[in-house]
């Protein structure tokens, strides 16, 4: 008795990977496994595996993981292109980074994502600066930590600072101009309402400004070439509040007044200092920096201490 | 009692009463509770300059003696106050602020008794209007009854207090024993009795006391000797022997509280609402005890009614100025209930404490700079932060916050506050927090206070001795000055006089007062840092 073998369908292994190609299309998203074999019921596992690896090789699909299993989707052609060239190592690689979005990720993250040693990872990461398809961003918490990330994402205000920092230097000098601007406003408005003159309780409210009012009166100013938003605002009058000039109250607000957040609206006034310089620091031994190596029969001793003989003769 | 407090008391005993008296007196504060024989025994001075100055100090109330340990025979034990004696730095305060309320005759009254310690009331008068005689012009003379009336005055706001009796020795009712729990056989253990417990302690005595001022002629002197004596001899008994005035600290200390907290009020508020706080204060001024946290509450109407004449405003207006009173975030003011318009209180200890923290903020300002000073007060308001936080919050680089964290670290203002995050403490896994704690930083400051004030007084007594052959010279000068222009000599020998001083002694002379009279008014400034932090510890020590 003759073996009937069942007829097979030549399977070219480009058709097979032109009928995936065609599937990954009809399907954005991704496909899995389970689809692919549906399809072609009459292809076996490991023709199927060999045919999917050769298009991820190729770089033209992407390999996915869901909670249900593996997804595998058509790569954008212009990627596809722009990874022509680089080998496995690499695009795996740019995997990483790419999956790190806009934090960026520290190169030990990668080597530990991808398991590949210092040396490769190294190589791997200036073809890919020289290529412009990552860029290394300096962290404003470590500066000497370098993270990675694509070339056009704009990085994350975290790693960058936010609006206090401009190149990875802290700007105390805009922060320091920023405060005082905030002063004169908050206190000029204070002695005006002083002088009106009127019962007491309009004098006092009158004499309040909203955070929202303040942010304006920046923001006309003119002098921030970065824009600022209330919260940078705000954490500018804390500052002031630290500095004990300025005190603060929250009042509930109406929703949808401007400048209301959740209800509250923060209101900030100048205030004086509760009492003058304390007697202890008109001595000099209230700021004196050896003051407690001094003593009667020493080395520093009231006798002959130099700070008090210049401040005796001023 | 801290080396330091124990220094600037020896110091102040020095200046005031004397080489030997310093040493009893510093010998009684370094040792506690002794007798007789063991200070003689351990000072090497002999018994009676011993006597006279424990009498010295009982008499100004710094030392208190009392029956010893072993019980009501034992000898005598002798323990001295240091607040007491610390209060002499202070003496040229109270006697300004009596100036202030009562006028001269007040400063000289309250200018007598601390100098004399415990006077009669006769006493007193006399001598302060042979005083006030003495500087008025020719034939005018001070009467006894202004000076009495200035006396009652004081003595009805208590400026002015009775001394406390003395208990007889061995009775056993009134007995006044240290409070030793050791000895059964004595009696029921009573605190010394304080001045207030006396009923009497604010009572004028009946005294009769009619004349004039003496007006002390320098002519007259040898006539006064004799005439003197004779007077010693007949003693005049005005009627109340025995009863002993001093001066009520604790009133005085009020008086300052009260102003401090009127004068923050009103560079805080304005004046009107420190008008407002003044009339409460003074309407309280009786009823409040020295410790009470709280003034008695005192209702919208009474306040209005004792407002002073002159600041006319509104009822509805004051209402207002009593709400934002209530409503400033410093809290010295309080509303405790709303019967009779709104009762309102002064919270004492809160405003102690909110100048308490002032006086710490502004010697960190002077001392580290205003961004030290900005960290100090994020750590005040926020309790504990990690150093990220605080150099967040504060907006200042990460180095300089760091190097201003380890000053403020180093000089003990700040604390670091470790908690792990595993049980082996590792550094590595162990949060570190920072924060600062008001009370022990105000008792460093006080003890900072209390070197400074040793250290200035220290450098005048210094730069008296380094001058005392040119004090001397100038002080012989003036002698003859003195004793040529009133034997009526001509101008020629008054200049040549006058040449004995040469141009550049005279500038040393005119360079030494001008830094004695620098470094008293030191004294006093850094006086009012030390009454702000004790009050302030103080007030938190009673609870």
């Amino acid at each position: 008795m003759a073996d009937v073998k069942v007829k097979k369908e030549s399977s070219d292994p480009v058709d097979i990977e032109n009928r995936i190609k065609a599937l990954c299309q009809q399907f954005p998203h991704g496909i899995t496994d389970q689809v692919i074999q549906n399809d072609m019921p009459h292809l076996e596992a490991q023709q199927r595996a060999m045919a999917i690896n050769r298009l991820l090789s190729l770089g033209q699909l992407d390999l996915l993981r869901n909670s249900s299993g593996l997804l595998y989707r058509m790569k954008d052609a212009q990627t596809a292109s722009k990874m022509k060239g680089s080998d496995n190592q690499e695009k795996l690689v740019y995997q990483v980074i790419e999956d790190a979005g806009n934090k960026g990720i520290w190169s030990r993250d990668i080597r530990y994502k991808s398991n590949l040693p210092l040396t490769e990872i190294n190589k791997i990461l200036k073809n890919l600066e020289s290529k412009k398809l990552i860029k290394a961003v300096k962290s404003v918490a470590a500066s000497k930590k370098k993270v990675y990330m694509l070339y056009n994402l704009q990085p994350d205000r975290s790693v960058t600072g936010g609006a206090w920092y401009s190149d990875q230097d802290f700007e105390s000098e805009f922060v320091e101009v920023l405060n005082q601007q905030c002063f004169k406003f908050l206190q000029s408005k204070a002695e005006a309402a002083r002088d009106s003159k009127q019962n007491p309780m309009v004098q006092r409210n009158s004499s309040f400004a909203t955070s929202h009012e303040v942010w304006k009166y920046i923001c006309e100013l003119g002098i921030s070439k970065v824009d600022l938003s209330m919260e940078d605002i705000e954490t500018i009058l804390n500052t002031l509040i630290y500095d004990g000039k300025v005190e603060m109250t929250i009042i509930a607000a109406k929703e949808g007044t401007v400048g209301s957040v959740d209800g509250q609206m923060k209101l900030y006034r100048g205030v004086n200092p509760i009492i003058q310089p304390t007697g202890l620091v008109k001595a000099p031994c209230g700021l004196c920096p050896v003051f407690d190596d001094c003593h009667e029969g020493g080395e520093i001793s009231p006798s002959n201490c130099v700070y008090m003989a210049e401040w005796l003769d001023f | 009692m801290t080396a330091q407090e124990v220094r600037l008391c020896g110091l102040l005993l020095q200046e005031h009463f004397g080489e030997v008296v310093e040493r009893i007196g510093t010998h009684l504060l370094r040792g506690g509770a002794q007798n007789l024989r063991t200070i003689a025994n351990e000072t090497n001075t002999p018994l009676d300059l011993v006597k006279k100055s424990l009498c010295v100090l009982v008499q100004h109330g710094a030392c208190e003696f009392g029956s010893g340990r072993r019980g009501p025979g034992s000898p005598v034990e002798y323990r001295a106050n240091c607040e007491r004696v610390l209060r002499v730095l202070r003496y040229p305060r109270y006697i300004y602020t009596a100036k202030t309320l009562y006028g001269d005759t007040g400063e000289l009254i309250v200018e007598e008794v601390l100098q004399r310690g415990h006077m009669t009331m006769s006493n007193t008068v006399k001598t302060v209007a042979d005083r006030l005689t003495h500087n008025m012009e020719e034939g005018r003379s001070m009467e006894y009854s202004e000076v009495v009336s200035a006396f009652s005055k004081l003595v009805e706001t208590h400026f002015l207090q009775r001394c406390p009796p003395v208990a007889e020795m061995g009775t056993a009712a009134s007995s006044t024993t240290p409070a030793t729990p050791s000895t059964p056989a004595a009696p029921a253990s009573t605190a010394p009795p304080t001045a207030e417990s006396n009923p009497d302690c604010y009572k004028l005595p009946h005294v009769t006391l009619i004349g004039r001022g003496k007006r002390r002629r320098s002519s007259d002197d040898s006539e006064e000797q004799r005439g003197g004596k004779k007077a010693k001899m007949e003693v005049e008994s005005c009627g109340d022997e025995g009863i002993y005035w001093q001066v009520n600290f604790e009133r005085f200390h009020q008086h300052f509280r009260d102003q401090a907290v009127i004068s923050a009020v009103a560079s805080k508020l304005d004046q009107t609402s420190s008008e407002i706080v003044r009339t409460m204060l003074r309407m309280s001024e009786v009823t409040t005890t020295q410790t009470a946290a709280y003034t008695q509450p005192l209702s919208a109407n009474e306040i209005f009614r004792s407002l002073p004449p002159n600041y006319s405003i509104s009822r509805p207006i004051l209402d207002q100025y009593l709400s934002l009173l209530v409503d400033d975030p410093m809290e010295f003011v309080g509303k405790s209930g709303d019967s009779g318009g709104g009762m309102y209180v002064v919270n004492l200890q809160r405003a102690l404490a909110n100048l308490a923290r002032a006086t710490l903020e502004s010697v960190v300002q002077e001392r580290f700079g205003s961004r030290s000073a900005r960290i100090f007060r994020l750590l005040l308001r926020k309790r504990h932060l990690e150093q990220k936080q605080v150099e967040d919050f504060a907006m200042i680089p990460a180095k300089e916050a760091k190097d201003m964290l380890y000053t403020l670290l180093s000089e003990n203002l700040v604390q670091l506050q470790e908690i792990p995050k595993t049980p082996d403490h590792a550094p590595s896994r162990t949060f570190y927090l920072y924060t600062v704690n008001q009370l022990p930083t105000a008792r460093l400051l006080l003890q900072h206070c209390y070197k400074t004030v040793a250290n200035l007084i220290e450098r005048r007594l210094f730069e008296t001795k380094e001058n005392k052959r040119l004090l001397e010279k100038s002080q012989r000068i003036e002698a003859i000055l003195a004793s040529l222009q009133a034997s009526g000599a001509e101008p020629e020998q008054l200049t040549e006089v006058e040449e004995m001083i040469t141009a550049p002694e005279r500038q040393q002379l005119e360079a030494l007062r001008h830094h004695i009279n620098k470094l008293d008014s030191t004294e006093n400034q850094v006086d009012e840092t030390v009454f702000l932090l004790e009050s302030y510890i103080f007030s938190t020590k009673t609870k």
